[in-house]
């Protein structure tokens, strides 16, 4: 699950949740300008791909925004 | 003494000893006096209630044919005019439960008092506990006893026209509603004692119970990405320019599957959100912001993933009720695995 309120998928049981940008454009923020705002949003996308590929045992946040190419699963509790 | 209530008492094919699975789908039929789990409830009504009939269905039958079966049903409650209708037990069986909530249910709308018994988690009770009147039981017929025992007591009172106090008290399932009553004390004084409870160690009960989301098995990862079908969910209110199919900005009652196979992306000129708990403006500019298509066909292109599922599935995911969300969830994920489809990015405003 992709969403801005991530604290809110983790604690209502979402397995593999990805940080979104905000509520209002979740999956990218035109803010930024088009080459920045697309580069968030496919940052935001990969992730949702890794976090589907990767095994989870409980609710777990993947966050785009999380320094370093490899994603260390961070956990909700 | 007044005279004994009439009671109707509906059952299925199973309980009425006409057969099992393989009788399923016999259609309505009525008996007089009582049949099968009647005999020992009407042990239990007593003097007070007297059931005059039973009314049988198989449960394909109701589950497959409802208008039709309750149709006969609600010409054969006017026949018996009851005072109250007893339905169930059903326990943990779905079918027979959602039969009996909705026999109870058509009674209420005739202007007759109705009561069931079923185990908590049955769907009867999970999708129609709001207007029917249901006594929790066990999960199989083990608990038969003081299941109707309970069911028993709850027809003597309803048709009586008794008014329910709240179901915490009573003992039946909660019905999502709330009514003004006085607790006798004022709410700061129940808060200490309860705080006090707390601090000693002492349970007490809550006034506002936390129902705790359900736990999901994760499923496994997928093993390989470049040869995986991946689809798209939206809880963002996504709807075709000018919402054609007339979804509800809230609380949706159903969600829609559109075909995106021609699509490179999600043009503002084609979509639009239609949502209540945002503001829709950005989206209204890019929807792919709920629903990364866009996104999706470059890395189609590019073969990080296999393939883009040509179907996607949007609703807005605003003021739904955790049981009608659960349904809709279930029914996509069930229409994604018939398409075999092996993994879902759910956007969610």
């Amino acid at each position: 699950m992709i969403s801005a309120i991530y604290n809110f998928a983790l604690t209502t049981g979402a397995n593999r949740v990805v940080r979104g940008a905000r509520i209002e454009h979740v999956c990218g923020d035109p803010s930024l300008g088009p080459e920045k705002d697309h580069a968030y949003g496919m940052r935001i996308v990969t992730t949702a791909l890794d976090a589907v590929a990767t095994p989870v045992s409980r609710p777990t946040l993947f966050d785009p925004l999380a320094p370093g190419p490899a994603l260390e699963p961070a956990h909700a509790s | 003494m007044s005279r004994p209530l009439r009671a109707v008492h509906y059952v299925n094919q199973f309980f009425a000893g006409i057969g099992g699975e393989d009788k399923a789908d016999v259609g309505v039929s009525t008996r007089d006096g009582h049949v099968g789990p009647g005999r020992p409830l009407q042990q239990a009504l007593g003097d007070e209630a007297e059931i005059v009939a039973t009314i049988i269905c198989g449960d394909n039958f109701m589950s497959e044919q409802p208008e039709a079966a309750l149709a006969e049903i609600g010409a054969a409650l006017s026949r018996f005019a009851p005072d109250v209708v007893l339905a169930g037990p059903a326990f943990g069986a779905g079918r027979y439960g959602l039969a009996c909530e909705h026999v109870c249910r058509h009674a209420r709308a005739l202007g007759i008092a109705a009561v069931t018994a079923m185990h908590p988690d049955n769907p009867g009770a999970t999708s129609g506990k709001r207007e029917v009147v249901i006594v929790p039981t066990g999960e199989s017929v083990t608990s038969m006893q003081p299941a109707l025992e309970r069911l028993a007591r709850f027809a003597v009172r309803l048709g009586r026209g008794e008014e329910l106090g709240p179901a915490e008290l009573e003992g039946y399932l909660p019905q999502g509603r709330r009514r003004s009553y006085d607790r006798g004390r004022p709410g700061w004084e129940r808060a200490l004692d309860m705080l006090q409870a707390k601090l000693h160690g002492r349970s007490f009960t809550t006034e506002v119970p936390y129902n705790a989301p359900d736990q999901v098995r994760p499923a496994p990862p997928i093993a390989d990405l470049t040869r995986a079908t991946i689809a798209m969910v939206t809880t963002g209110g996504l709807v075709r320019k000018g919402n054609p199919e007339k979804q509800s900005a809230a609380n949706a009652a159903r969600y829609h599957r559109h075909s995106v196979a021609s699509l490179e992306s999600l043009t503002p000129e084609q979509w639009e959100a239609y949502h209540a708990g945002y503001f829709n403006h950005i989206v209204n500019k890019n929807p792919n912001y709920i629903l990364p298509l866009s996104f999706l066909r470059e890395l189609e292109s590019s073969g990080r993933v296999g393939r883009v599922h040509e179907q996607i599935y949007a609703l807005p995911g605003v003021s739904t009720p955790v049981a009608a969300a659960r349904e809709l969830g279930r029914a996509i994920a069930e229409d994604l695995k018939q398409a075999g489809v092996d993994g879902a990015l759910l956007v969610a405003t």
